[in-house]
């Protein structure tokens, strides 16, 4: 019972920041209905962002969240402004292929410069743990579960209560009547695309002390992520948040009572199963 | 009627050269690199039946080409089976597979199709690591050397393997060529340009797609077959990784998504840039090849999405 009350908690801990990564995800696709498949090499910029503030400038990583904030803001403006914007309003299959692209050259970039050399940060909190009641909680993963929810809940306020959410949801829902009401959509899918960038990254710089830092990591937030927002549901916040505690306790689950290097495909399990029998997702409005 | 001639004429040089090709050139690498170039040109072919004329873009096929190459390979390692029939076994537990992803994702609009066909191919690749005692797990596995014998598809020189890719390529080239003019073909584009509208026709798009994706996936398949037993050695990640997926629709999408020769100038354009930047940069650092195709799937999506075959056709 033990250790099924700690496998569950250590995948509750990752969920979190699974839940990051994907709400940022589900905000793009939601306002304005790009999937982005370069999600998770967001997140391998930010853990290197984070590893080199740390390796160069002594930053630990928790001080480190500002400045990679920032950068990954600059990054994602860059990055709608220059390509992304291109492809608004298209098929899906364009905005696809586009991200695959910008997926494939970040990555193999990153490989060119440093390496595939796995790297790690070296801080105190690696070691550090909360023990309670018979269960050891590795400090590190405390800390990321936290903050993470602390992101979400941040931007779900964002979306339902200030004017930019509003206007954010306004241009999700129609992009035309948005225009007539003042509302300026490019700005709006800039910042919208920027913050989900923002949150891919903030949630690298989270996972730095618990994960190597090498360049082909993103794919499996990529993928994990994809599999979260269709699980909650593509474009709810909420249900990225529920999707992503799913999928990481059920992943720490598999990993623990199936088999170690079989826990992704219990995810993938599940997300065929969700396709066959709930294609909206947990909070999904309902697909044709 | 002097078109048709120059056409006809034009064609059988080209067939002729082709031919005689691996008598005219013996180095090796180049024998292998062609083989390489009709490998994709073929599977390119396949996968834009679903991909590009069907317009459901499958990040995937790897799982089918895993598919096809690990059964043969098993069989004869197992059972001292020809490839002949396990690669026959192969496709269609690949067809089956296909038909597992497509049931359920052609009933959905949006994405979905994309993300089942990455998580398919993931499985494949998980549970080919994962019973290692029966597929050699990570390590890999390689043929055992029967003789140069064409039951076993194995021969002691190149040239055989490229006249079966060649043989394959031809063969499949037409078949997409017939079924583009064909009912499917028809109902495909009617689907692409407007769903609802070629529903409403009554054309039965679930159905439609479907047949498309089966015979993409047993294409995709045999094509694994003649892959394993030409490199007589395959580990999960070169066959069954998303690497391998990406790269089958990258080819497709930098010759021309949709089109019959799309997948033909692609495989040419990009197994050529993947030879010479692995030949001239692979030393300096692994990646450089991928940074290409990255850069090269980014400018054609944004600046020339047709591909580059649009450049050859006239109109």
């Amino acid at each position: 019972m033990d250790i099924f009350l700690q496998t569950t908690i250590n995948g509750l801990m990752i969920g979190g920041v699974y839940a990051l990564v994907a709400v940022g995800l589900t905000l793009i696709f939601g306002v304005m209905g790009i999937v982005n498949f370069a999600q998770g090499e967001f997140v391998m910029l930010g853990m290197y962002a984070s590893w080199m503030l740390a390796t160069y400038l002594k930053v630990g990583p928790y001080p480190g969240l500002l400045p990679v904030g920032l950068i990954m803001l600059a990054v994602g403006y860059i990055v709608f402004r220059t390509l992304i914007a291109r492809v608004v309003g298209k098929p899906d299959e364009v905005a696809i292929l586009l991200t695959l692209g910008l997926s494939i050259f970040l990555q193999n970039v990153i490989l060119v410069i440093y390496g595939a050399d796995y790297l790690t940060v070296q801080t105190t909190i690696k070691d550090a743990a909360l023990n309670f009641a018979g269960l050891s909680l590795p400090l590190a993963r405390v800390v990321a579960f936290v903050v993470a929810l602390i992101f979400v809940g941040l931007l779900s306020y964002m979306l339902a209560k200030t004017d930019l959410g509003r206007a954010m949801r306004a241009c999700a829902e129609n992009r035309n009547i948005a225009t007539l009401l003042g509302i300026n959509p490019k700005f709006i899918f800039t910042l919208a695309f920027a913050i989900g960038i923002v949150m891919a990254g903030l949630a690298g710089v989270l996972l730095t002390p618990m994960f190597y830092v090498y360049p082909g990591i993103g794919t499996l937030f990529n993928l994990t992520a994809f599999v979260v927002v269709v699980l909650g549901g593509m474009g709810s916040v909420p249900g990225a948040l529920l999707g992503g505690l799913i999928i990481g306790i059920l992943e720490s689950l598999t990993g623990t009572y199936v088999a170690l290097d079989l826990a992704p495909i219990g995810t993938w399990l599940v997300f065929l199963l969700v396709l066959f029998l709930r294609p909206s997702g947990l909070f999904g409005r309902r697909v044709n | 009627m002097k078109k048709d001639v120059k056409k006809y004429l034009l064609t059988a040089v080209a067939a002729v050269l082709l031919l005689a090709f691996p008598l005219l050139v013996d180095n090796l690498y180049i024998q292998h690199s062609f083989f390489m170039i009709f490998l994709f040109a073929t599977i390119g072919l396949g996968w834009n039946l679903i991909g590009g004329y069907g317009a459901q873009l499958s990040l995937g096929h790897a799982a089918f080409f895993a598919v096809g190459a690990y059964t043969a390979v098993l069989f004869v390692i197992y059972q001292s089976l020809t490839p002949l029939i396990g690669g026959l076994v192969g496709v269609v537990i690949a067809v089956a597979v296909a038909g597992l992803i497509g049931y359920p994702c052609f009933r959905l609009r949006g994405p979905y199709f994309t993300l089942a066909t990455i998580a398919a191919g993931e499985i494949v690749r998980t549970l080919l690591l994962h019973f290692q005692d029966f597929t050699g797990g990570a390590n890999g596995i390689p043929l055992p050397y029967k003789g140069d014998n064409f039951l076993f598809l194995q021969f002691s020189s190149k040239a055989p393997y490229y006249y079966l890719a060649l043989a394959m390529f031809v063969v499949v080239f037409f078949l997409v060529r017939y079924l583009e003019h064909a009912k499917m073909g028809r109902y495909l584009a009617a689907i692409r340009e407007d769903q609802d509208a070629a529903e409403s026709l009554g054309v039965q798009t679930h159905k439609v797609k479907m047949f498309a994706l089966l015979i993409s996936a047993a294409i995709t398949a045999a094509c694994g077959v003649l892959y394993a037993f030409s490199v007589s050695f395959i580990d999960p990640d070169s066959v069954a990784g998303l690497n391998l997926s990406i790269e089958i629709a990258v080819v497709v999408i930098v010759g021309g998504i949709g089109t019959l020769w799309g997948p033909v100038i692609g495989s040419v354009v990009v197994i050529f840039l993947t030879e010479m930047t692995n030949l001239y940069l692979g030393d300096i650092r692994s990646g450089a090849s991928l940074v290409l195709y990255g850069l090269l799937l980014i400018l054609v999506i944004s600046i020339r999405p047709q591909g580059l075959s649009s450049f050859f056709r006239r109109n």
